[in-house]
């Protein structure tokens, strides 16, 4: 038995992803929300393993019910269901934790697809993402860009090379191939990649408040 | 050096030997009387030539007339002319030679003609010049020492020569030069230099100390007429006085040009010079005409002093700041300092220098070196401030450049930031507005035709949000999405993808446009592939020149059948990918054929 959330604004768009989902994951229980605050308070009574985020809703945004869930259930992964591809948007939804995102306008097969490959452990990753990630970690190695007293959040090596490969277009798999790993070991190296920029923004967001009650104490 | 180049001057003079061609007289027998000549009978009273009035005659004011006789000197032929020369006659004189009048200076009543300064030449007229015993009678005019500002202007008479006019003239041409023009060529000079300083102090307020140097020349100028300036409308005693009293303004202005080319200024000594022109005047009038040489020789010692403490001060500051300027400025002012002092030794009896103005000649002389040296600082300063003008002038042109530069950044980045701005506002709008009817199409519309339009009308509305001319992409980035993508959809296919891109960098932009239409392009094929080809294996070949960029997609399927009119099948979508890449100025050629599958080559230019 596996509670799933489901926050989606569009009725239309929420029955058809109701379907999909429950399609894909047979045996589950789908709490619907159209608002960030109503998935909130879902989230403070049921345990879920899986969530699909929009991220524009009427009273703000899905990346606040992604970082609650991150906080408060680390075991569920949340997944970002939007309209928006840019990077602007998918970007510190990732950030807040998200494990994933799909595209709403894919066809249905491809998101079954791609929701089946990540209830097993496999983490979705563009090359656009990995870019984005690469030049993330890139600006926190330079000293100059960091603050003081700011937990230093490293890729190792492999991380890198797995990011790098990805940013050039090369699928998990193939990468997998090349780098003689096998196809779980490469899905965790995605995982701690996502973990790793979770901490680090959130070290970034802590610092932030720190420094804001700094202020306020001045 | 001035003074040096002056008593080298006076050393090289030819000194006329007194041989036997000139006959000085040094002694003759006088009488105070303002008599004519013919009523003298008393001539009894022996003087010494040169008579010193001062010294034999004190307090005495009048006429004085000398009897000398002389033979006609042996060394001289019969047929030359005679002159007789007098060095110094004090204030004028006439002549009588064997009892007729043979020269005049000039008045012998008030005003005196003035003619200390001037030497005089008498040619004797050869009929009344005898072989032997020759009477020479000389009537003087003179003022007592007590009632003229200077020692030059006593009464006196110097030894008297006679001898050949030729050889009296060179000696009095000397003189009258040394004495007179000299003095007057200098006063010229200054005069215009005054001008000139004066004008420039006018121009410059700031620079003072130019324009009171500048008067201070005019003055010295004007004061020095009376060296040369014989028959004045007024008596002596006027005269006198009026000079004596100029000092005052001139002491005045020489201590205002110190303290002020010193950078110094004081209202306390400014309003004490003031008073001071009027205290002389009013203690010369107070003490009365027969003091005038005390009170006038106790004046010119104060204001002396004034301007020796003046140029103390002066010198005191230039060595602490102008240390440049010092060196020049001290050797100027103390020749100044050193004539003013050889002046009072002379005015006082203690140093008798003979003939020449000493002070009226050559303080003009270091007048004109100080003016040089003003003038140099000047023009350098003048300098300074052009190339000081020049500099700021650059400097200001730069800094307008680098305003208008930021300027023109600032607006650039204001309107990009307002433009971003406003195009995240449509952006948001429309992808909660029309995204979401287009999205509900995409899922909710039983054609496939349908969807797929509206699927494409979101991937429009995207890029137009994005701005229509969008962020170029990076063709290398471009290459890597559109990997990643095409390997994933094969391989989820069971279809075994063989991607080969150029391994060197790749610098190369491509429009937001072309990215999209060739996403479409690419997604077209990949689908075709998947859906009706049947191969097992896709062949992709990226090849990127300079100005082009070609996509190669091969199959091993079953190819595209054949329609009846001999074009290859409308279903396949073959169409709308032509059209794409005829938009782009590129263009798509499809090659099948039962049983040999399908190629695609996609040309775009860059």
């Amino acid at each position: 038995m596996t509670n799933i959330l489901l926050l989606e604004d569009l009725p239309e768009i929420r029955s058809w992803l109701k379907v999909l989902v429950k399609g894909v994951f047979p045996n589950s229980q789908i709490h619907e929300a159209a608002r960030v605050h109503d998935a909130l308070e879902l989230v403070t009574a049921v345990k879920f393993n899986l969530a699909l985020c929009d991220l524009g809703l009427p009273d703000g945004s899905g990346v606040d019910v992604v970082a609650a869930l991150r906080e408060s259930q680390p075991e569920c992964q949340s997944v970002v269901v939007t309209i928006h591809d840019d990077d602007d948007h998918l970007f510190p939804a990732l950030q807040a934790g998200a494990f994933g995102y799909l595209l709403k306008e894919q066809a249905r097969e491809l998101i079954a697809e791609q929701l089946k490959r990540m209830s097993q452990g496999e983490p979705p990753l563009s090359p656009s993402i990995a870019r984005r990630v690469i030049s993330h970690f890139a600006a926190q190695t330079r000293p100059q860009e960091r603050p003081q007293n700011m937990p230093h959040v490293a890729l190792t090596d492999r991380e890198n090379e797995v990011l790098l490969r990805v940013a050039k277009g090369y699928t998990l798999p193939e990468i997998g191939v090349q780098l003689n790993l096998s196809r779980h070991t490469i899905a965790d190296y995605v995982k701690q990649i996502y973990r790793k920029l979770n901490v680090s923004s959130r070290a970034e967001a802590a610092l932030e408040a720190q420094r804001l009650g700094l202020f306020r104490r001045a | 050096m001035w003074v040096a180049c002056l008593v080298s001057l006076i050393a090289m003079r030819p000194v006329f030997a007194a041989d036997e061609q000139i006959h000085v007289i040094d002694r003759a027998v006088s009488v105070q009387s303002t008599g004519e000549l013919g009523a003298l009978t008393q001539i009894t009273l022996p003087v010494a030539l040169p008579d010193d009035w001062a010294a034999t005659r004190p307090r005495f004011e009048g006429s004085v007339w000398y009897r000398t006789g002389f033979d006609r000197p042996t060394g001289v032929d019969s047929h030359e002319l005679m002159a007789l020369y007098i060095e110094r006659v004090c204030s004028n004189v006439e002549v009588y030679l064997n009892g007729q009048r043979i020269f005049s200076g000039g008045r012998m009543g008030e005003p005196v003609t003035r003619n200390c300064h001037y030497p005089q030449l008498v040619t004797l007229p050869a009929a009344l010049l005898q072989e032997r015993g020759n009477t020479l009678d000389l009537q003087v005019q003179g003022h007592a020492l007590a009632r003229v500002a200077s020692r030059q202007r006593a009464g006196g008479l110097s030894a008297i020569k006679i001898g050949p006019q030729n050889l009296l003239t060179r000696e009095y041409d000397e003189r009258l030069f040394w004495n007179v023009t000299s003095v007057q060529l200098a006063n010229l000079a200054l005069g215009v230099l005054a001008c000139v300083m004066i004008g420039l102090g006018w121009m410059n307020r700031r620079e003072a100390y130019l324009g009171y140097f500048g008067w201070l020349c005019l003055a010295w100028g004007l004061l020095s007429a009376r060296v040369w300036w014989r028959n004045m409308p007024w008596d002596t005693g006027v005269m006198e006085f009026l000079f004596c009293t100029g000092f005052a303004p001139l002491a005045a202005l020489g201590v205002q040009f110190l303290l002020s080319y010193a950078g110094l200024r004081s209202r306390w000594i400014e309003n004490a010079l003031a008073a001071q022109w009027v205290l002389l005047p009013a203690t010369l009038l107070l003490a009365g005409p027969g003091r005038l040489f005390l009170m006038a020789n106790i004046w010119y010692g104060m204001l002396a002093l004034e301007v020796a403490a003046a140029t103390g001060l002066y010198l005191l500051f230039t060595w602490r700041g102008r240390r440049t300027d010092f060196w020049s400025m001290a050797a100027l002012l103390g020749g100044v300092i050193s004539l003013l002092g050889l002046e009072f030794a002379r005015q006082y009896g203690l140093l008798s220098i003979p003939g020449i103005p000493l002070l009226q000649f050559a303080a003009p002389l270091l007048f004109i070196g100080i003016a040089m040296r003003l003038l140099q600082v000047f023009a350098r300063a003048l300098r300074a401030a052009e190339d000081g003008r020049d500099n700021l002038e650059g400097r200001v042109q730069e800094i307008t450049a680098e305003i208008e530069r930021n300027f023109a950044q600032l607006a650039e980045l204001r309107v990009e930031q307002v433009t971003e701005k406003e195009r995240k506002r449509i952006a948001a709008d429309l992808h909660d507005d029309l995204g979401a009817k287009l999205l509900t199409i995409v899922h909710t519309s039983e054609s496939e035709r349908i969807s797929t339009l509206a699927r494409e009308a979101l991937e429009e509305m995207r890029l137009s949000v994005r701005g229509l001319t969008g962020k170029p992409m990076r063709l290398a980035d471009a290459l890597a999405d559109w990997r990643a993508e095409t390997v994933l959809r094969l391989g989820q296919a069971n279809i075994e993808a063989d991607w080969r891109g150029p391994t060197e960098e790749i610098e190369q932009l491509l429009p937001a446009r072309g990215f999209v239409q060739t996403t479409r392009i690419l997604r077209e094929a990949v689908s075709n592939i998947i859906k009706h080809s049947g191969a097992s294996h896709c062949k992709v070949r990226c090849a990127i020149t300079e100005r082009q960029f070609g996509l190669t997609v091969q199959d091993n399927g079953k190819g595209i059948p054949m329609e009846l009119d001999g074009k290859l099948d409308r279903g396949h979508g073959m169409s709308s990918m032509k059209h794409r890449a005829k938009q782009m100025q590129g263009q798509c050629l499809v090659e099948s054929g039962p049983g040999y599958g399908t190629v695609i080559r996609l040309t775009l230019p860059l």
